[in-house]
């Protein structure tokens, strides 16, 4: 308990670091977000009226020291207050809306998507090493790792038009989008989902895949095998309840960065599929220098990922003895 | 919060006795807009005819139009497409009264400017005199919303206009000095608004509305001050609030944030064709927005009806592929910039060898003419381009030859013997002419970096450079990084886009071509000067000449006196060569559902002036799967 205590307390220093950096880093390109305003307009050949800028600069308070910025940002931030989004002239918890929920879903059908293609087989190729199976998946495998998740995107979303007719980019038919959800709505997302969900998935299954095989294959030559064999186990129930168990550790482990993962989705394919996600939001609003948008979104993801290895680290701890930190003193 | 209140009591008790009265007004009005809402949607007693010469058919209306945007604040460009203005521009670039039923103009010094009786905003209310009194008595004049006093658009000689209310749909406004900018402002693509709906922004105001109710209104939309709220809520440029009534063929009807936006006809519009339909022929406009890169994608799978934006040239062959799968058709319309790419050395360059040789005049006209301008035609736009200098295209009225040939001529040699003139003479190893002082002549031309085919111009214009002893080198940044070392003199040299407004008539203004502002960026500083005070004046006597026959041009009174202005100056800035065109007139697909009627097959496309679809009537186009719905 007294454990848990420290760590959250330990929390609190950290993500002002994190907040202090971030902010840092958003401000470091020249310019503000006037700035890229002003361009943009240029650029169309729109006429930009100085006394307007001006006045907009006091608006958004973008006249005052970065000290000033900073602390006014992370005292509202404490408070609920988000700050405000110049680029959609919003508060900045407005915006995110409902990007949010479309983004959890396709990132938690992604993960399961992950685990019910990596675990099978990457329990297959532990167990059948070096079988023409094994080489066959592993190298189907490295395949998904080494395809750009881009390219992949594009491939698929051109042959998912031409063969089915699904509408390009977007998580439902256009004219769904801002309707109340029905059957039609839900059928029509069903049918854009699957694209994202593959094409975010296979990098990660391959990932896991050879990440289960290398742990697996630690465990299988154990001498504990060995003797439960010896004594009769089943294979099927001696695998499954022992090694296998063992060999999850990276998996428990990885909660930490899948929460953070789960908000952000994954931005360029969300980008290139032209998802409702928050992907394409956070680098909108870096591009255009939103910063208050930016900033409040990338602590968000922060104060996930602190969470997530919190949580990571307490579910090992009860997962396996060896980790448990009670004992004291273990060398 | 309280003391604040009480210390301030004893003014406001004042305002607040006057406040009553256009306070009980402005509740009638709604008590009466209200009511409006049982008056049926038509358009104003006297409408705008909208005479439809062939090929353009009387339509049919109804039907659901659909295009694509990359950002929300796309939205705008409906404004744009619809373009409902004062006045406006026609096809042919003369001004025609639009919202106006007529104005007159004295001299134009003194404007008179008549409503349409029964014109009303798109939510019935009625669209008066009072609305412009509104905007400049209560949002140009106050001291609050705009602490600089009107727009500087507005001022001649920092003076503000007289504006005077005639009667319920006459207003006036009057300067000391005549104001040719006046009416090419308010048939602008961002126009200048001049009016304000009165009835529905007093809500916001102070002196129409109670203390308490605004802070609630305040409180709810998350803003600092009554002032923000205000601004947020007014802009009618952006069609982002759907609260805000407008005068455009169609009216938002989605708040943002969304990726989807739907537009409802206005039924109030104020023009229709010559058989009395009331316009637009379209019932409803669907933007979606889609990320860039994916726009000519879906435009390929049919899913957009009418699409420009974010598609290029090198899409073309793309696009044409699925025309007869997904039924529609790929047009040809043209972009009208004075230069597809023009390049800009910098007058105001920090690095004293390049100034001295960007403000020589020779020099300018070397790099000019080692320009293979037929090269980059035929290799990047298929041959279909027009090559020559940054100037006005041929269609402009002010056009001539001369201007467009001006050392634009490939001629390697003469650019050589021009450069040795200047005793440019030495060379290094390379064949490189070295400067003065000794450092090699390598040019860094700063570019935006946002286009494949700006870097593909300049590699052919390296080569074309390395004939004559110039080594050039890009270096993309990013766009505001660009601007400001431009702006700073860092840059000596830079590649933007050609002149802006390349089919200009007299009236429109000719700031492009002279020492105008901070944007231009051959003379960054100079621009500055005008319109900041900041900065520093010109220092060479071409550009003092251009800057004088801009305030000429500011000052003239006759369409004949503006004529020779403009050619005075389009001759200087072709001859002096104050930025070097390439190629012009370059096409633009233009993805058109076969559905799609009216839309024509030839056309500018062009930001200022035209206002993309605008001046071809985008509320003229109709559906013509919706005749069998009927």
């Amino acid at each position: 308990m007294g454990y848990v205590l420290k760590r959250l307390l330990l929390m609190i220093p950290t993500l002002l670091l994190i907040s202090f950096v971030v902010f840092v880093i958003i401000q470091l390109p020249p310019g503000d977000y006037l700035e890229s305003y002003i361009a943009e307009l240029q650029a169309q050949g729109e006429s930009v009226d100085m006394e307007k800028v001006a006045y907009l600069r006091e608006e958004y308070g973008l006249d005052k020291s970065f000290g000033e910025q900073y602390l006014s940002w992370v005292t509202g931030f404490v408070q609920g207050d988000y700050g405000y989004s110049f680029e959609y002239d919003l508060p900045v918890s407005e915006v995110v809306g409902d990007r949010m929920y479309l983004t959890i879903l396709v990132s938690v059908l992604t993960i399961f998507f992950t685990w019910i293609i990596a675990f099978p087989i990457g329990l297959y190729s532990a167990t059948h090493q070096y079988s023409w199976g094994d080489y066959g998946l592993t190298f189907i495998g490295f395949i998904g790792l080494a395809t750009p998740n881009f390219l992949l995107a594009l491939v698929m979303l051109y042959f998912a038009n031409v063969y089915f007719g699904t509408s390009i980019g977007g998580l439902m038919d256009e004219a769904y989008i801002n309707e109340p959800w029905s059957w039609g709505k839900i059928k029509s997302v069903l049918e854009h989902l699957w694209i994202p969900v593959v094409v975010i998935g296979t990098s990660g299954t391959a990932g896991m895949i050879r990440r289960l095989r290398a742990n697996l294959l630690d465990e299988l030559h154990k001498p504990y095998v060995t003797t439960a064999r010896a004594k009769g186990l089943p294979e099927v129930r001696l695998l499954l309840k022992y090694p296998f168990r063992v060999s999850l550790n990276f998996f428990i482990a990885d909660i930490g960065s899948m929460l953070p993962s789960i908000i952000s989705g994954a931005e360029i394919v969300a980008l290139v599929l032209s998802l409702p996600t928050t992907g394409p939001m956070l680098l909108g609003a870096l591009q255009s220098q939103d910063m208050y948008l930016a900033g409040s979104f990338l602590m968000f993801l922060s104060l996930l990922t602190v969470i997530g290895v919190l949580i990571s680290d307490l579910l090992l701890a009860v997962l396996d003895p060896r980790i448990r930190l009670e004992g004291g003193v273990k060398k | 919060m309280l003391s604040k209140m009480t210390v301030k009591r004893p003014g406001k008790m004042k305002v607040k006795m006057k406040s009553n009265l256009p306070r009980l007004l402005a509740t009638l009005l709604v008590v009466i807009s209200g009511s409006a809402l049982a008056i049926d949607p038509q358009p104003p007693e006297t409408p705008l005819i909208i005479s439809l010469e062939s090929p353009m058919q009387a339509g049919v209306r109804g039907g659901t139009l659909r295009m694509m945007m990359a950002k929300a604040k796309d939205i705008r460009m409906l404004n744009v497409y619809g373009y409902s203005r004062l006045v406006g521009f026609d096809t042919k670039f003369e001004l025609q009264p639009d919202i106006l039923l007529g104005y007159e103009s004295e001299d134009d010094r003194v404007f008179t400017l008549h409503l349409r009786p029964g014109h009303r905003w798109s939510d019935g209310s009625p669209f008066t005199s009072e609305d412009f009194r509104f905007y400049w008595k209560d949002v140009a004049n106050n001291t609050e919303l705009s602490p600089f006093g009107p727009p500087k658009s507005l001022l001649v000689d920092d003076q503000p206009p007289l504006f005077e209310v005639l009667d319920e749909l006459t207003v006036r406004y009057t300067w000391k000095t005549p104001n040719p900018h006046f009416l090419p402002l308010l048939a602008g693509p961002r126009p200048l608004y001049i009016f304000a709906p009165a009835h529905y922004m007093r809500q916001f105001h102070p002196y129409y509305s109670d203390a308490e109710r605004l802070e609630v209104l305040q409180k709810e939309a998350k803003k600092r001050n009554w002032v923000a709220l205000f601004k947020s809520k007014s802009h009618p440029y952006k069609m982002d609030n759907p609260e805000l009534p407008t005068l455009q063929p169609w009216h938002n009807t989605t708040y943002k944030p969304s990726d989807r936006f739907v537009f409802k006809r206005n039924q109030f519009f104020h023009r229709v064709d010559s058989d009395g339909q009331q316009l637009p022929y379209i019932d409803e406009v669907v933007v979606n927005i889609v990320s860039s890169s994916l726009i000519a994608a879906k435009s390929r799978a049919g899913e957009s009806d009418l699409q420009a934006r974010y598609i290029r040239l090198d899409n073309y062959t793309f696009l044409k592929e699925g025309e007869s799968q997904n039924n529609y058709q790929v047009r040809f319309w043209r972009a009208a910039r004075g230069s597809q790419f023009a390049l800009y050395p910098n007058l105001n360059a920090t690095d004293e060898q390049w100034r001295t040789l960007n403000q020589n005049v020779n020099y300018r006209r070397a790099l000019s003419l080692a320009v293979n301008r037929h090269e980059i035609n035929q290799v990047i736009y298929y041959g279909l381009a027009t090559e020559g200098g940054n100037t006005v295209l041929p269609e402009s009225l002010l056009y001539q030859d001369k201007f467009m040939n001006a050392w634009t001529q490939y001629d390697p040699a003469k650019a050589n013997k021009l450069l040795d003139e200047l005793g440019l003479v030495e060379r290094d190893d390379r064949g490189i002419r070295l400067l003065p002082d000794g450092r090699s002549m390598e040019i860094i031309v700063h570019s935006a970096g946002e286009e494949t085919e700006e870097t593909d111009v300049l590699q052919l214009l390296h080569d074309h450079w390395m004939d004559i002893g110039i080594k050039l080198h890009i270096r993309p940044s990013q766009r505001e990084v660009f601007r400001n070392r431009v702006f700073s003199g860092d840059a000596v040299m830079s590649v933007w886009k050609g002149l802006d407004n390349a089919l200009p008539t007299s009236n429109m203004s000719p700031w492009e071509l002279a020492p105008y502002s901070q944007q231009q960026l051959q003379w960054p500083m100079w621009g500055n000067f005008y319109e900041t005070g900041k900065g520093n004046p010109p220092t060479i006597p071409k550009a003092i000449r251009l800057r004088e026959l801009q305030d000429e041009w500011e000052h003239s009174t006759s369409k004949l006196q503006r004529w020779d202005i403009w050619q005075e100056m389009l001759d200087i800035y072709s001859d002096q060569v104050f930025s070097i065109g390439t190629v012009s007139g370059i096409m633009q697909p233009i993805v058109v559902s076969n559905r799609l009627r009216n839309v024509p097959q030839e056309g500018w496309f062009s930001w200022e002036p035209g206002a993309y679809f605008g001046v071809y009537h985008l509320d003229m186009f109709w559906l013509d799967d919706s005749k069998g719905v009927q």
